[in-house]
């Protein structure tokens, strides 16, 4: 089977609604359905373990929120309300995230951005970024093993981990952008593209049903 | 590439560095935002801490970045991923705005190149964060409503309802202020120690 492509413009267009959604009172069942929804789509996109993953950390999420919490301790409800708050608050948003990095190549992603006109140097920065996110946690490690060889303690550690990681940072900056001038990132005529980015039915009607949901959250209250 | 310091606007490697100085700002950023969720006292003096420790990125990329546009792209980034995640609050986004936009005119004023400018950008840019608290001065009941509406434990709430005397206020401005200034003094130690000896800056 073709693997299909999970369109950037829907991903960005389901983040946005959830977010709004998310940032006004809305009901249980409100919830519910964007997360099924966005269950359905990961369905339909042939993802279905992923679906079923999710679909079981929401309901323990939900499960532990609503009886989990308000029988245990006292000291463990109140460390943990925030996180399972913001958890919940947070969950179609990650959902989201989750497809759109499963199922939409960074290529792909880049052309949709492309055409809803997002500025070239705006693309480049956002998408370095979230590439070093996981180059941090690695580099990280490094240092930490690098320190427990050395036995580094104390204040020490705080000092030995932020130059080393300054350092390589600026050092991958340098390299990165030799490379991509060598790529032709500095060239000023538009960027062509190998890739064609066309809307799926079912990205589109995802984004319909994503539209009814944030007019149902303005509508009932 | 030696012509690139001559341009104003920023070319394909001052991005790239924006890029990956923000990704460790944001880091940063969002250890010290979980952190606040464990007590409300860590929340109010959030924007002080994150000041504290983000100021070896931000002057680093102000050292290696002397374009117009840098600080606000910076800001820009982090608010997307905010706004991504679902963290993001129009208080915080007008508060961000604004002290991006002051960072960025003072750096402006002083040619980029200054290293008082940057220590003073830094410390309005830190001032950003503050929009994160600060609705619970601005739409008191409101927001404590809402916020024990979204399922906040009443002991929190009780705590932050406490906590928010306009003394509070001044401490959550005087915050990132202070540690801008001390996280800037480190950075320019560190700066001086390792960075400089290394051939970075």
């Amino acid at each position: 089977m073709e693997r299909r492509i999970f369109d950037p413009r829907a991903g960005l267009w389901l983040l946005v609604a959830a977010n709004i959604i998310a940032f006004r009172p809305h009901t249980l069942w409100l919830e519910l359905a964007l997360v099924g929804l966005l269950l359905l789509l990961m369905a339909a996109h042939g993802k279905y373990s992923m679906a079923v993953k999710w679909a079981v950390g929401y309901c323990a999420l939900l499960l532990f929120q609503q009886y989990i919490l308000p029988a245990s301790p006292k000291i463990i409800a109140t460390s943990f309300t925030v996180f399972t708050t913001y958890a919940r608050r947070m969950f179609p948003c990650l959902m989201t995230g989750s497809l759109m990095l499963k199922c939409t190549p960074l290529r792909y992603f880049i052309v949709g951005l492309r055409q809803l006109r997002v500025p070239q140097r705006l693309i480049v920065a956002v998408s370095v970024t979230l590439r070093y996110f996981p180059a941090i946690r690695e580099e990280m490690g490094y240092i930490r093993d690098a320190m427990k060889l050395r036995d580094v303690r104390g204040l020490a550690r705080l000092e030995g981990t932020v130059i080393p990681l300054m350092v390589s940072a600026t050092e991958t900056a340098e390299e990165l952008s030799a490379a991509a001038v060598t790529r032709g990132i500095e060239d000023p005529a538009p960027k062509t593209s190998a890739v064609f980015l066309r809307l799926s039915p079912v990205d589109l009607a995802g984004m319909a049903a994503g539209l009814v949901l944030l007019a149902l959250s303005f509508v009932v209250q | 590439m030696s012509g690139s310091n001559s341009r104003r606007g920023m070319g394909g490697r001052d991005v790239i560095t924006v890029g990956i100085f923000s990704a460790i700002y944001f880091a940063i950023n969002f250890a010290f935002m979980l952190l606040g969720g464990l007590h409300p006292l860590l929340w109010i003096l959030m924007p002080g801490f994150i000041a504290l420790f983000t100021g070896i990125p931000y002057l680093m990329m102000c050292a290696k970045v002397q374009k117009v546009g840098s600080v606000l792209l910076m800001g820009l980034i982090t608010g997307l991923i905010y706004f991504v995640t679902g963290q993001f609050t129009p208080v915080i986004l007008v508060s961000f705005v604004i002290a991006c936009g002051l960072g960025e005119l003072v750096r402006g004023c002083t040619h980029y190149t200054s290293i008082r400018g940057n220590l003073v950008s830094f410390v309005l840019f830190s001032l950003g964060m503050v929009g994160s608290p600060l609705p619970i001065w601005l739409m008191r009941e409101d927001f404590l409503r809402q916020i024990t509406e979204q399922g906040m434990p009443a002991d929190y709430v009780n705590t932050l309802a406490a906590l928010s005397s306009s003394s509070m206020l001044v401490v959550l401005f005087l915050a990132p202020v202070v540690g801008a200034i001390i996280g800037g003094f480190i950075a320019r130690a560190m700066f001086r120690k390792h960075f400089e000896k290394a051939g970075l800056v």
